[in-house]
């Protein structure tokens, strides 16, 4: 593998007492799709958090396309520092709860921080902004406002929203969990398309089905530290650990 | 019972002020609008000093809500007093800003002006607090997941939304600075009610004075059914947000 697009050595992540992150160790190369699996309560969502400084790490390094973000961990919130630009421009995120501006309309949602981070025009944001609408599906619904929109074309207009900075990575926090089951198809179609074209994408999710077919390898993850982890078949069919084979049991059994 | 409807509302006392009373009146709303615009900014730029992020404004975070504790506890009145009373011998200070006659308007007007100001800033920042904290956490994490840094995240994000939160309180406290005009009567700004309090002690009758409160009455009865009529609406809206939710 040439130089890892993310690298994650030893990353611990506390929150007061709670030792959410134990040292964690991961590499993830240009154009992989990995999936995070696990209990509620195991990391995974700190885990993306950390990736673009949400929640920055008190110890251990992390290397974005070769570069240590979190120099001197423990050293606050990182809020002054140059890593925090180079991270959010290239790590976009979807949350569970779309987290969508309510006062904005979709297009404005895509173009906003296209104007205020990147410095494009009103007319490039909107170019942009209206060519990644359409391609999830969209399109006939730029000057909607989130509240008019059902929670799966909520979701679609985050990844826009997101895919609009130019990401070089997207990382996905359960974005299905919040959805009715029938649409969860639509989102999990968006993300499908997206990994097909080479993006660079680590996915928390409680869908086995997508982690099957799309991921080139699955971690699964619990009280903190990486379990077991592999090429999906592998450990979604022969989980080679006992806490594996006891989740992904509790999880088909359903 | 007539002698105590003669003493409150002796409806000759009234005819005779009521155009002089009415004049003092406008001179409160006059009073109250200048007020109400410049605390309206102070307490929102109060506000957005108190969620300034990281140690390096630990200070100014500190001095911010020490002033809106500071200000929130010390009665109106004496600040008043300690504006009027002191700001004129302060002669370091040039005249023009010592003893104000700016737009035509007496010196008590300005005096009063501040102290308003300077008073419902604090509570006006804590209502704008209420607000912003009222926005979820999301919110900034998708701002700030998207680059935004803190500045544009508060102006784009947290302050558009925080401010539709709030109208009712933030009404309430209107409707208090409205009333509280009439305490510039003290430091001799002829409005309503040192109008209303002349018109007593030439007569000794109270007339002229409930005058003056009818008038504010009329003010702000409307005012307080707006106040309901936006909690039930926000009400309405959050009923429809969990609705939202669910489906």
């Amino acid at each position: 593998m040439a130089e890892a697009m993310i690298r994650l050595d030893g990353v611990c992540k506390r929150f007061g007492k709670l030792e959410v992150l134990k040292g964690v160790d991961i590499e993830i190369g240009r154009g992989e799709v990995v999936c995070v699996l696990g209990p509620s309560g195991s990391g995974k969502s700190t885990l993306l958090r950390c990736v673009n400084l949400l929640a920055p790490p008190e110890e251990g390094e992390i290397f974005l396309e070769g570069h240590d973000i979190c120099k001197g961990p423990g050293s606050g919130t990182g809020e002054e520092s140059w890593e925090l630009d180079f991270v959010r421009q290239r790590v976009g995120m979807v949350f569970q709860q779309f987290n969508l501006f309510p006062h904005k309309t979709a297009l404005e949602n895509v173009t906003l921080a296209q104007e205020k981070v990147l410095g494009r025009s009103k007319q490039e944001a909107r170019a942009k902004a209206t060519e990644l609408l359409e391609r999830v599906g969209l399109g006939d619904r730029l000057d909607q406002y989130p509240e008019t929109l059902s929670g799966g074309q909520q979701q679609r207009v985050a990844i826009a929203r997101a895919l609009a900075m130019d990401p070089h990575v997207m990382l996905f926090d359960e974005v299905t969990s919040a959805l009715d089951p029938e649409l969860v198809k639509e989102v999990l179609d968006t993300m499908r398309e997206l990994a097909a074209e080479g993006m660079t994408m680590i996915v928390v999710t409680h869908e086995l089905g997508f982690a099957r077919e799309v991921a080139d390898r699955v971690i699964f993850m619990d009280g903190g530290v990486i379990v077991e982890e592999g090429p999906a078949g592998e450990v979604l069919e022969n989980p080679k650990e006992e806490r594996t084979k006891q989740f992904l049991g509790l999880v088909l059994d359903r | 019972m007539s002698e105590f409807f003669h003493q409150y509302f002796d409806f000759t006392i009234m005819g005779d002020h009521f155009s002089e009373i009415l004049e003092g009146f406008l001179r409160n709303l006059l009073l109250f609008a200048v007020a109400v615009v410049l605390a309206l900014i102070f307490g929102l730029f109060l506000a957005l000093l108190r969620q300034l992020p990281g140690k390096k404004f630990m200070p100014l975070r500190g001095i911010t809500i020490a002033y809106i504790d500071v200000f929130r506890a010390i009665p109106l009145l004496i600040i008043l007093f300690l504006i009027s009373g002191g700001v004129p011998y302060l002669n370091f200070l040039p005249k023009d800003i010592r003893i104000p006659h700016w737009f035509g308007q007496p010196d008590p007007f300005w005096y009063a002006v501040v102290a308003l100001t300077l008073v419902y800033g604090a509570y006006m920042a804590e209502v704008y607090r209420a607000g912003i904290e009222a926005v979820p956490g999301g919110q900034v994490e998708a701002a700030r997941s998207l680059g935004m840094n803190h500045g544009q995240t508060m102006r784009h994000i947290v302050v558009p939304q925080a401010v539709t939160k709030i109208p009712a309180p933030m009404l309430n406290e209107m409707i208090s600075l409205l009333k509280d005009t009439t305490l510039a009567s003290v430091i001799a700004y002829s409005e309503s009610l040192l109008l209303g309090r002349e018109v007593l002690a030439e007569t000794f009758n109270s007339s002229a004075v409930m005058l003056s409160g009818l008038m504010f009455l009329v003010v702000v009865l409307p005012m307080a059914r707006l106040v309901d009529y936006l909690i039930k609406r926000n009400q309405g809206k959050i009923t429809r947000g969990a609705h939202m939710e669910v489906a």
